[in-house]
């Protein structure tokens, strides 16, 4: 039992472990967070000492608001501006925007990516996490660590490598790419395949933290509960699948919606394909590359500010899902 | 060790089941129990072909890679050779670029462990008016992309002229709310409030009890918050991009990319570069700047596994 409350979570305390199970039991344990969160409130507000002691949170205040809010705020600032210079344009930014023949196709690529990544992701790390857990071998350590390590190549490190990998000219697997028919990095990098190659290149750089962070929801299933679970008579599978799969759901929520957040956020995979192809994909693929056109080559600083406001709304209320829906954050309260 | 780690065997477990125990079922059960471990191991496998065909790249010709298979005729002689073209690429742009991403991501991470222990502290200890607001924006921030404000902070960086310099930079780098959420775990998990209690009635200020109870444990979180913050902020590449776009102002991550598009490799009328840039050069490139954030990658691979990291791979 303390073996389990140990490898709940980061750092957790005997404490903790009693929030953090007030997920899986209910509401009475619920209540109990709730006591503990009551007490030392009304023990100190403020006064002279408190007040003292905002010197501590002051400098991060400060600049959660000028790299976090004022930005955002400009942004939107600048989105009503009329596109000549100064002066208000209303909703004409937007307009631009929206009109702009690629914003289109730029939100449908961002879906066609999903599509073929998240199942990709989802069931890739969810797979070997459950795959990993639960064995005793001392091969696993080793595993987890070579599925972990490619995540210090991430960004342009690890493009570089898929560019060695997947441009027939000197990749080792020259033979593979030739049995599909390519024979130039302009035939491999057509836009139609670039939802799996960007798959590729995110689960190879990505999927080792987090199956490390999905092995660590596993490693917080109480263990009375598996052991119950089998007394039962569960097979493996129905353990799986009644038991372990719902009991680590606000993990697997928080991964999905977090890379569904990150996917409408592409720009560096496409962006410097396109530049490696010289143009085989359009400089425009993802909303991110359209916005990044208008602000340093259209010079439309209003439609630029505008498609972040806009891409920036649907960041937000997935942020707003993530904190309130999933659960995860309850206990912070 | 104990009874439910036996049980936690699969095979154990079927054994344990009513109505096992005829042969043929018996080698069904090492089917299933071999199966796992082999996709596992398939798995490992191919990421390892990936990482050291890149790796032992950088010790061949590019006529090596071309012609021969993946582990072709390699030299060790290759390394100068690879290194003296890197270094000579637009008079030593590369080490420019190696400088300036030390320089934005310590800078950073160290700012961002100097602002986010203390104000970690403050939200979990401390009561005040505003803390909900500033924990919920927190969280909020944590789980968004770091490049949702690129394009808006580039509007606000430009409208005070700093464009092209480093530290705007590395103070955006320093806001790091992950970081804030994991010391803010931390202090709540492992500091008792009656620690605190028993020093206000010492009659020491809030700041000093910080330094006294608070600084002495925070090993552990500046640790993870150092390693999270270095990470993102080296590999980074939207951010860089925009803010610093002359060729010496650069970070390293941009820079491969000017590598990647210059080379002749990729842009055959590159014809003339004073270097010779290839896969192998390109692939030492990468390496090389990979390696700062291997060391601390290996370094917090324990801190990592001691359990769920919420928000660990935020993109």
């Amino acid at each position: 039992m303390s073996r389990a409350s140990g490898e709940n979570g980061i750092l957790s305390s005997p404490g903790e472990q009693r929030v953090v199970k007030g997920e899986h039991f209910g509401v009475q344990v619920v209540a109990v967070a709730q006591r503990r969160r009551r007490g030392p409130r009304r023990r100190n507000i403020s006064g002279l000492q408190g007040r003292s002691g905002l010197l501590l949170v002051a400098p991060y205040v400060a600049l959660l608001l000028v790299v976090g809010v004022i930005p955002a705020g400009y942004a939107i600032y600048q989105s009503f501006l009329a596109r000549t210079g100064s002066g208000f344009g209303g909703i004409s930014g937007y307009k631009d925007a929206v009109t702009e023949f690629q914003f289109a196709s730029s939100f449908a690529h961002i879906g066609l990516v999903l599509i073929v990544w998240l199942p990709f992701m989802i069931i890739g790390v969810i797979g070997l996490s459950l795959l990993l857990h639960g064995r005793r071998s001392r091969l696993v350590g080793g595993l987890r660590f070579i599925y972990y390590l490619p995540g210090a190549l991430a960004g342009m490190g690890n493009f570089v490598l898929w560019l060695f990998i997947l441009d027939p000219t000197d990749s080792p697997v020259k033979f593979l790419l030739s049995w599909l028919g390519y024979s130039s990095l302009e035939q491999v990098a057509e836009p139609a395949h670039l939802p799996v190659i960007i798959a590729l290149m995110l689960f190879f750089q990505g999927a080792g933290t987090w199956i490390l962070v999905i092995y660590g929801g596993l490693n917080g299933i109480p263990q009375d509960v598996s052991e119950a679970a089998i007394i039962d008579g569960c097979t493996p599978w129905q353990e799986t699948r009644r038991i372990k799969l719902p009991l680590i759901r606000p993990w697997i929520a928080y991964f999905i919606l977090i890379n569904i957040a990150y996917a409408s956020q592409l720009f560096l995979e496409p962006e410097v394909l396109g530049l490696a192809t010289e143009g085989a994909v359009s400089p425009q693929w993802t909303p991110n590359q359209l916005s990044y056109t208008f602000a340093f080559q259209l010079f439309d600083v209003p439609a630029a500010a505008a498609l972040s406001v806009i891409l920036l709304l649907i960041s937000l209320f997935i942020g707003v899902i993530i904190t309130t829906r999933t659960g995860l954050f309850r206990n912070v309260e | 060790m104990s009874v439910p780690e036996v049980l936690d065997r699969p095979a154990a477990r079927e054994r344990g089941a009513p109505g096992n125990g005829a042969p043929r079922k018996q080698l069904a059960l090492r089917i299933r129990e071999i199966t796992p471990m082999g996709f596992l191991l398939l798995v490992a496998a191919i990421y390892l072909f990936i990482m050291v065909t890149f790796v032992l790249a950088t010790l061949r010709t590019e006529s090596s890679l071309i012609h021969q298979g993946a582990f072709g005729s390699m030299k060790l002689s290759r390394l100068g050779y690879d290194w003296d073209q890197l270094s000579g690429f637009s008079s030593g742009a590369y080490w420019i670029w190696l400088e300036n991403s030390a320089i934005v991501s310590f800078g950073g991470a160290a700012l961002a462990v100097l602002v986010a222990v203390p104000a970690g502290y403050c939200l979990a200890m401390l009561r005040f008016r505003g803390r909900r607001v500033i924990l919920f924006l927190t969280i909020l921030t944590m789980v968004m992309p770091n490049t949702v404000l690129v394009i808006p902070l580039f509007l606000e960086v430009s409208a005070v002229h700093q464009v092209d310099k480093l530290w705007p930079v590395a103070v955006m780098f320093g806001f790091f709310p992950f970081g804030t959420y994991l010391s803010f775990v931390h202090y709540r998990t492992s500091l008792p409030m009656e620690m605190l209690e028993a020093g206000r009635i010492d009659g020491a200020s809030e700041v000093g009890l910080f330094g006294r109870v608070a600084v002495p444990i925070a090993k552990q979180a500046v640790a993870l918050v150092f390693f999270f913050a270095f990470v993102a902020d080296w590999t980074n590449y939207f951010l860089p991009l925009v803010m610093l776009p002359s060729t010496n102002a650069q970070t390293v991550s941009v820079g491969l990319q000017l590598l990647i598009t210059t080379s002749q490799l990729f842009n055959p009328s590159s014809g003339g570069l004073n270097v010779q840039l290839y896969m192998p050069e390109l692939a030492m490139a990468a390496l090389l700047q990979m390696l700062p954030v291997l060391v601390v990658f290996i370094g917090a691979q324990r801190y990592l596994q001691r359990g769920a990291l919420l928000g660990a791979v935020k993109g």
